[in-house]
């Protein structure tokens, strides 16, 4: 009797940790599907259109081109509005940031901490717009799975960053996210993330970013024009000899 | 004094010359067509124009409340990149500055006398990427050659004349007409290269500030000055041999940016050179005519900045190596021409073998809750000199940025300067400059602040005790 409920017993946690395994290996999986999504093409470049509205209703619009190669290089220079054109900042990989000022004709490394901060009065954070795959900074958790699509727990590998977890929405049929929530390190859901994707030639490229502060009821919608992929961006054009030109 | 050089000579740059002078110019239009362009798909765009309205005043906190500050300055910003190579930038300020103060009514003819405003053009060059050599840059004209990693005050930064108008503007430089050519070995290694082939000195604060940097003459017996002369001696003007000049290799190793460079140049600001003192006439004082000359450093010099911890760090410092004596001369014969003994003495004020060590150490923080602090300790101010005269500078901001950074709070701003622990009581200056800035819509920045001096003794800042003001600025930017 005492065999059979030890088998019982055996056989029931085995199960367990077969489906935990299972989970978070699946969760995985499903990160780096979409990191394969997000960072597929070798290289892009765009312009952002950054339209960001406070709780009154008013709105101001940035504008910046931006250049990406690979998952750890992007350049992002302001061409509005005028008190910011020029500015530009440089993602590296091994977390290297720099930030070129006009008005003092050199390049500034930004300290790590500086991530924390919004990206130009955006409700982005240096941090949101790192060129670096999910799976390098997160872990990833089943938390369920819907119709159409499968919703993650992601925990930063690094717990410096601003963010203790964020729940992603993932698309079942494309692995690109649909709405990402973002949780400060005291567990409060600090903002929240919805994505519109189409297809740009062979890629899902994502047209429209709404970023919403929710304690400040700010939003931040990033939209994504004259983009192109795969045009030959050599690693050139993504060094301090570029950022200050 | 004799001023024949004595340091290196400037082989590289001469060799850079030569170079510059037999490539053929037709290798802009595109070399041997193999090599790739460096800027690959940029195109020729027009004339970018922009720019900033800045208004500047301010009002002392005395009795008097009079105007202290008066800029109206327009600053252009012209911006043209042509094929995949050349790009022109050039900046140009216009403004009405200070107040009119005609001392006659001939005076009023001139307009400028009125209504005084100045045009300088702050920067004018051309750079030519790709030129000559694949992974090098040229640029040929009036331009900014910022050097050093610290934030705002860098030792190493001296080939460009700084800009000591406004003191309050730490670090402002003017543009120099300059030759810089920078190599790039890799994506992060380089090699800079400066030649600028005429000296132009530092200019001087002016309105309230002016005279922060003179020193009171002390003179025996305690004869009150009745007037003061003085003559520059300014340094010739020959090819090389009063050029200035630098070379910088700047890099990544691990976490770490650094520059190591080397520089020789004239320190922009003057030194007394000779004093002679003559006897007033039919008043109890003297005159005063001084001689003040360029005193030429060969400057060594190496940076660094990295992130520990989320913070940001960097240390910056020079080592100032004079290349000559330089020698104060005293001559009071004309004060006591029956004197027996000669009353002509010479004192050593910078000597050859004991270089000057000026740095600057500094961290940065962003807090998760949109402050942001920024520490620097700085040993050794621009004015300067000696080992004896370096001062100790900390520095803080404490920022606070509320309402998506439209409202920017420095109530900590500001610097503490001692020139000894052990003279602190009677030997310091507190400067305090609280700061509201807000930004509209972001083309307009509208900024109030405090600037509050309190001191004792004659290091450059406490010489401005009383003369507390409000400023007010408006940046607007098209």
């Amino acid at each position: 009797m005492k065999t059979k409920h030890l088998v019982k017993g055996m056989a029931f946690l085995f199960f367990i940790l077969e489906t935990v395994y299972l989970s978070a290996q699946d969760a995985g999986e499903i990160l780096r599907k979409v990191d394969e999504v997000m960072y597929s093409a070798k290289d892009m470049s765009g312009v952002q259109v950054m339209e960001l509205t406070d709780k009154n209703g008013k709105t101001e619009v940035r504008e910046a081109m931006i250049m990406q190669k690979g998952t750890e290089m992007r350049l992002i220079r302001f061409i509005s509005p005028a008190s910011q054109e020029g500015i530009a900042i440089l993602s590296l990989p091994g977390e290297l940031m720099y930030l070129y000022l006009p008005a003092f004709a050199r390049e500034r490394r930004i300290s790590s901490s500086a991530k924390n901060q919004n990206f130009a009065g955006t409700d982005f954070s240096y941090e949101d717009l790192e060129a670096r795959a999910f799976s390098s900074k997160y872990t990833a958790k089943m938390i369920r799975e819907e119709e159409n699509l499968f919703v993650l727990e992601l925990t930063p590998i690094n717990s410096s960053g601003v963010y203790s977890r964020i729940v992603a929405h993932i698309s079942k049929m494309e692995y690109y996210p649909e709405m990402t929530q973002f949780f400060d390190q005291a567990g409060n859901k600090i903002k929240e993330a919805r994505y519109r994707f189409s297809k740009v030639g062979k890629y899902w490229s994502p047209d429209e970013i709404k970023m919403a502060d929710l304690k400040k009821s700010h939003t931040t919608v990033m939209r994504l024009k004259e983009v192109k992929y795969d045009t030959g961006l050599t690693e050139d054009e993504f060094t301090i000899r570029k950022l200050v030109q | 004094m004799n001023r024949e050089s004595s340091g290196p000579k400037p082989l590289l740059l001469e060799c850079l010359w030569v170079f510059l002078a037999i490539v053929p110019l037709s290798s802009l239009a595109g070399g041997t067509g193999k090599e790739k362009p460096v800027n690959s798909g940029k195109e020729s765009t027009g004339l970018n124009i922009s720019g900033e309205l800045f208004i500047d005043q301010r009002i002392a906190l005395n009795n008097r409340r009079e105007w202290v500050w008066n800029e109206n300055r327009l600053s252009c910003k012209m911006k043209k990149i042509q094929g995949e190579t050349v790009r022109f930038y050039g900046e140009v300020w216009l403004r009405n500055f200070g107040v009119p103060r005609p001392g006659s009514v001939s005076a009023l003819y001139d307009k400028g006398n009125a209504d005084p405003v100045q045009a300088e053009i702050r920067e004018a060059n051309i750079q030519i990427s790709g030129f000559p050599f694949k992974r090098s840059d040229l640029r040929i004209g009036r331009q900014r050659l910022a050097w050093g990693t610290a934030d705002r005050l860098n030792p190493t930064d001296i080939l460009n004349p700084y800009d000591l108008e406004d003191i309050l503007d730490f670090g402002r430089h003017r543009g120099s007409d300059a030759l810089s050519f920078v190599y790039y070995f890799n994506d992060v290694f380089s090699l800079q290269a400066a030649y600028i082939p005429v000296f132009r000195p530092a200019n001087l604060p002016v309105g309230i500030f002016s005279g922060i940097f003179e020193s009171p003459a002390v003179l025996p017996g305690g004869f009150p000055v009745i007037s003061y002369s003085d003559t520059l001696n300014f340094p010739q003007m020959r090819q090389f041999k009063d050029a200035t000049y630098g070379i910088r290799l700047k890099g990544l190793a691990g976490n770490v940016d650094f520059s190591v460079s080397y520089a020789r140049a004239y320190d922009g600001l003057p030194l007394v050179s000779e004093n002679r003192i003559f006897p007033a006439t039919g008043q109890y004082g003297v005159h005063i005519q001084s001689t003040l000359s360029f005193l030429r450093n060969h400057m060594i010099g190496a940076d660094m900045a990295t992130s520990i911890g989320g913070a940001g760090f960097w240390v910056e410092g020079a080592l100032f190596i004079p290349e000559e004596n330089f020698i104060m001369r005293t001559d009071l014969s004309s004060l006591y021409p029956q004197s027996p003994v000669s009353l002509i003495s010479d004192s050593l004020i910078v000597c050859t073998s004991q270089p000057v060590l000026k740095f600057i150490a500094g961290m940065d923080y962003h807090f998760r809750n949109s402050t942001y602090l920024n520490l620097q300790y700085l040993h050794g101010f621009i004015h300067e000199k000696t080992r004896n005269d370096l001062n100790h500078y900390l520095l803080i901001r404490f920022e606070k940025r509320m309402f998506n950074d439209r409202l920017n709070l420095a109530p900590l701003s500001g610097a503490f300067v001692f020139s000894s622990l052990n003279r602190l009581k009677n030997q310091y200056a507190l400067v305090w400059m609280p700061q509201i800035t807000y930004s509209l819509a972001g083309t307009t920045d509208i900024s109030l602040s405090g600037i509050i001096f309190h001191g004792e003794g004659n290091t450059v800042f406490s010489g401005l005790k009383r003369r507390d003001m409000l400023r007010f600025t408006l940046n607007y930017f098209f």
